[in-house]
């Protein structure tokens, strides 16, 4: 399963992408990956091997909380939801980033 | 805070490991089916859909890993998770796991316990207030090198001068081991106490418990004695009572209050000799008259402590302290002297040196001996490792599949290669643990070994912060020597063809395990034919002829008046069971020498005294058993007032005459300081003096009734029955002669004993060590051939089926076994040779590379490993090839 030409996820934004998706309504791990890889156009894959750590580690810092629920086909999975500190945390990075975009856009178009 | 909630999340996480542990797995199988009924629904058939979502997951133990390793505290929940894994493998093979924790125990315990002797007596600095700081004072000659021609021990008035340099010294003090007789006259006791000056315990810096400790006031000269007591001297006696301070001691037979208790762990600054009474230097005349004369400018008997004035580099203040004594040494040294001794003493110069760790006579008998046991049990060390290496590398293979299967499933090498590291730590701590509580016994036993009649050790060797610390890194040292080879090997393997074929042995490690035997032979080597040449020694020096025969002679010391006292030798003389008596100022061995000018009548006397002189009674000889080569020994008419005369060694004789019958002749002499002729009695056989290793000195003996002043006396009773019962005879004789005066009795024997201590030492646990050397690296061939014959069940069957037969078989086998061997024995012995020579300063009668002891190792060597090759051999040589073959 190869897959050609998909972008690397630039670092440090899995996390934002991951509040991002979460903030509209509760989703296991698969939900989550599929969700990303269809918002951003097919243009992102995010392997297991980050997507987990990752979901771990906002689990563990107390922004999602995790729940075994029925998943869409009726298969047991692990449901992440954000807390209101994961709220916060959201605002915090979607304001840090929209700078982040506002100031490169601002080097490559004065440049 | 975060942090803190972070770290308080990991280490509950690590507790919950487990059971997330199960939670991720579901989830991630979960995931698995989710994607595989996506992939489905798209148009996949089932198995292939659910192919791919095993390739999109990229292996379960990855992700797990990576989750892990994401998570806070992820590297303490891993650490925890593989010790909790080992521990519960190794429950499972509870035999294996107990040989590999003893084997650990006794190498690491042998390890701590001669560092915890090491640490006692060589490293450890004082309990007193930055002990760095402090230096001693020593006089050395200009050329000296860095440990000769030095003077540690100064006068008490050399003391005085540079405790005086107040703009060098903040403060500045002195010490010297001493033993007082406390208690009333019948229940008198010899305690060990020490002997200081004013500015000792100021130098020192330490505070009391109760009362005071003793100050420059109390070392002035007309000052009433008082002593300060040590922690233990005070619980022992005074059971810990605050009004200790205030009581009196009888000290000498004078009433000594106590002023103050030293604080708890300081015991003096003379190391293995605790101080339980200190009481200043000028104050020892009242305590002990006999001693007084050690106040006077010719006894060099103190050791300086000192604490420099901050900011004083150690070359100003060495460049001071010149200039202080190019000034001022014509005031302090001896002044009757002669002219060229008193400038001989003035051209020295001040060196400094650490002081903070004190002083003991004992770090010169027992350095080397402690270094060398040291190396002995660091390879001791070495060949557990190698057998315990050869242990796992065995067990790694029957557990080949297992770890195929975990590299199988995605785990990472280095994943594999930590667990089993950590069942080696966990082995390595086991083992640490037992073998420090084993060291914390054995090292008294080591020190009691160590310990001998002529200079007793009472040193705490309980374990350290230094000991633990060595500990620590010796068990996790070890851990990577006996761990990492096997687990590298282990994991070094494709898990597909491992899984395919059900795994046979890999040829790496067939030639580590080859290796690893072979080492173990080669050190065992190392350490036997150590242990034969310090065995050698030992022999040697035991049986060295002496000239005399201390079997059944007891020794005691006097007080000196008794050297002119015609009463006790002839009261001794009448006690049944007593063959001879006789006083003697020093005895073979004692550790003390005196020197005279003493040359043929005619020749100049020279300014240095060369000829040891010992003052004897009549009977002397007799007593010892001592041979006379000619002429007489003294008898009562060589008393005082009489004609001046002497008995001469052998040794004297030649070099002076260089004949041996010199009766009769004239000599010259300045004994007493005043110049006299003496005439030769008789010619005496050479004994040794300060120890078997070097030569005897020329000596000469002179009638002790004939001397004008004596400061040791020391009678000498032969007698039969036994040292016990001899001993109980004589003490109410002595005790009555010398009221107030403690009684200590000892074998000559003892004394004997003891100048060969350091070599008795070395040869039993050289001895020791080298068998268990010989047993674990026998155990090491053993293990190895035997796993190589299970290995081989197969083929030999289908040689025996082929129509070899028994001896065949166990030829091929033990043959095997004997290469090991023999390339360990190639390594091994030039191995040995080094280590012999780097030890040569400790033999005796013995040269390093002597054949016989050479020899003697390697067929011991050679011997063991044969037989432990046979008996697995014998079973392969039995081998069924029914069975054999069936087995497959």
């Amino acid at each position: 399963m190869e897959q050609p030409d998909k972008l690397d996820i630039p670092p440090g934004t899995l996390e934002l992408m991951i509040l991002t998706i979460l903030a509209r309504g509760p989703l296991h791990g698969y939900g989550v990956s599929q969700r990303l890889t269809a918002l951003s156009g097919d243009e992102f894959q995010v392997n297991p091997g980050s997507l987990f750590p990752t979901l771990y580690r906002l689990e563990q810092d107390g922004k999602l909380k995790a729940e075994w629920g029925a998943s869409e086909n009726n298969r047991q999975a692990k449901f992440y939801r954000l807390t209101p500190a994961g709220r916060r945390q959201l605002e915090r990075h979607r304001s840090r980033w929209a700078r982040v975009t506002l100031a490169i856009a601002g080097v490559l178009e004065g440049a | 805070m975060t942090i803190l909630r972070r770290w308080l999340a990991a280490i509950a996480g690590a507790w919950r490991g487990e059971r997330s542990e199960q939670g991720l797995d579901a989830e991630l199988r979960a995931y698995v089916d989710l994607s595989a009924a996506d992939k489905e629904r798209a148009g996949l058939s089932p198995g292939e859909a659910r192919r791919q979502a095993l390739i999109e997951l990229g292996g379960i133990e990855a992700v797990k890993e990576q989750v892990r390793r994401g998570r806070h505290g992820g590297a303490i929940e891993e650490i925890w998770r593989d010790t909790r894994y080992g521990v519960r493998l190794l429950r499972r093979t509870p035999l294996f796991s107990a040989v590999v924790v003893l084997t650990l125990a006794l190498a690491i315990g042998a390890n701590a316990t001669v560092f915890s002797v090491v640490d006692a007596l060589l490293l450890r600095s004082l309990p007193v207030r930055a002990p760095d700081e402090l230096v001693t004072v020593s006089l050395q000659r200009r050329d000296a090198t860095a440990d000769g021609g030095a003077v540690g021990t100064l006068s008490y008035r050399m003391v005085r001068l540079f405790a005086e340099q107040l703009d060098l010294f903040a403060a500045a003090g002195a010490y010297s081991a001493f033993r007082f007789d406390v208690g009333a006259a019948d229940a008198v006791v010899r305690v060990p106490g020490a002997v200081v000056t004013g500015g000792f315990f100021v130098a020192l810096g330490i505070e009391p418990q109760v009362g005071r400790l003793l100050q420059p006031a109390d070392d002035a000269p007309g000052a009433p004695a008082v002593a300060v007591i040590s922690d233990g001297f005070w619980e022992r006696r005074f059971s810990r009572r605050r009004d200790a301070v205030g009581q009196s001691l009888l000290v000498g037979g004078t009433s000594v209050p106590i002023v103050g208790v030293a604080p708890r762990g300081f015991a003096g600054a003379t190391v293995g000799s605790p101080a339980d009474v200190t009481i200043a230097a000028a104050a020892l005349p009242q305590v002990s008259p006999d001693q007084a004369p050690l106040l006077e400018p010719g006894n060099f008997w103190l050791r300086v402590v000192a604490r420099p004035r901050p900011g004083l580099s150690r070359e100003h203040l060495t460049a001071r302290l010149e200039a202080v004594w190019r000034r001022s040494a014509d005031g302090v040294i001896a002044p009757h002297w002669p002219a060229r001794r008193r400038a001989d003493v003035a051209a020295l110069v001040p060196r400094l040196a650490p002081g903070g760790s004190g002083s003991t006579y004992l770090r010169q008998i027992y350095r080397a001996p402690l270094i060398v046991l040291l190396g002995i049990v660091g390879t001791v060390l070495l060949i557990a490792c190698a057998n315990l290496a050869g242990l796992l590398l065995t067990r790694a293979a029957s557990r080949q599949r297992e770890l195929a299967l975990r590299l199988a499933l995605g785990a990472g090498r280095w994943r594999v290669v930590r667990q089993l590291l950590a069942e080696g730590a966990v082995l390595a701590v086991a083992g640490a643990a037992l073998g420090t509580a084993l060291a914390a016994a054995a090292s008294r036993v080591l020190v009691a070994l160590m310990s001998t009649s002529q200079l007793p050790i009472a040193i705490d060797v309980g374990p350290d912060l230094r000991v633990l610390a060595f500990v620590t890194a010796v068990a996790g040292g070890t851990t990577l020597l006996f761990a990492v080879v096997p687990a590298l090997v282990a994991t070094a393997i494709d898990p597909r063809q491992e899984l395919a074929t059900g795994g046979r042995a890999s040829r790496s490690r067939a030639r580590w395990l080859a290796a690893l035997v072979s080492g173990q032979v080669a050190l065992a080597l190392v350490l036997l034919a150590g242990a034969g040449l310090f065995i050698r020694t030992f022999d040697n020096l035991r049986r060295f002829d002496s000239g005399f025969d201390a079997e059944g002679v007891l020794v005691a010391e006097l007080q000196p008046r008794h050297a002119h006292d015609s009463t006790v030798v002839p009261a001794l003389a009448d006690l049944p069971g007593v063959t001879a008596v006789s006083l003697a100022t020093h005895t073979p061995l004692d550790g003390w020498t005196w020197t005279e000018a003493v040359v043929p009548a005619g020749q100049p006397l020279p300014e240095r005294e060369s000829t040891v002189a010992i003052g004897i009674g009549p009977g002397y000889f007799d007593t010892l058993g001592l041979r006379l080569l000619g002429g007489r020994a003294f008898g009562a008419s060589d008393a005082a007032g009489g004609a001046p005369v002497a008995i001469v060694n052998e040794a004297y004789a030649r070099r002076h005459f260089s004949r041996v019958d010199v009766v009769g002749a004239r000599l010259a002499s300045r004994v007493g300081g005043r110049p006299h002729e003496l005439t030769v009695l008789g010619v005496a056989a050479n004994t040794p003096l300060s120890g078997f290793r070097v030569d005897p000195p020329p000596t000469i003996y002179l009638p002790i009734a004939q001397l004008p002043e004596v400061i040791r006396v020391t009678v000498l009773v032969r007698g039969v029955g036994g040292p016990a019962s001899l001993a109980r005879t004589i003490e109410p004789t002595l005790r009555a002669a010398q009221p107030g005066v403690a009684v200590e009795i000892a074998p000559l024997a003892s004394q004997v004993g003891a100048s060969i201590a350091q070599e008795r030492i070395l040869a039993l646990l050289g001895g020791g060590f080298g068998l268990m050397a010989l047993l674990l690296s026998t155990m090491g061939l053993h293990a190895l051939i035997a796993y190589g014959v299970a290995q081989r069940t197969h083929e030999l069957g289908v040689r025996v089926a082929l129509g070899a037969r028994g001896p065949q078989i166990l030829r091929l086998v033990v043959g095997e076994g004997a290469w090991l061997v023999a390339i360990g024995v190639a390594a091994g012995i030039p191995a040995a040779w080094l280590a012999s020579r780097w030890v040569r300063t400790l033999l005796f009668g013995v040269t390093p590379a002597d054949p016989v002891v050479a020899a003697s190792a390697v067929a011991v060597l050679t011997t063991a490993a044969i037989v432990a090759a046979w008996v697995p051999a014998r079973r392969a040589a039995r081998t069924d090839p029914l069975t054999a073959l069936r087995h497959e």
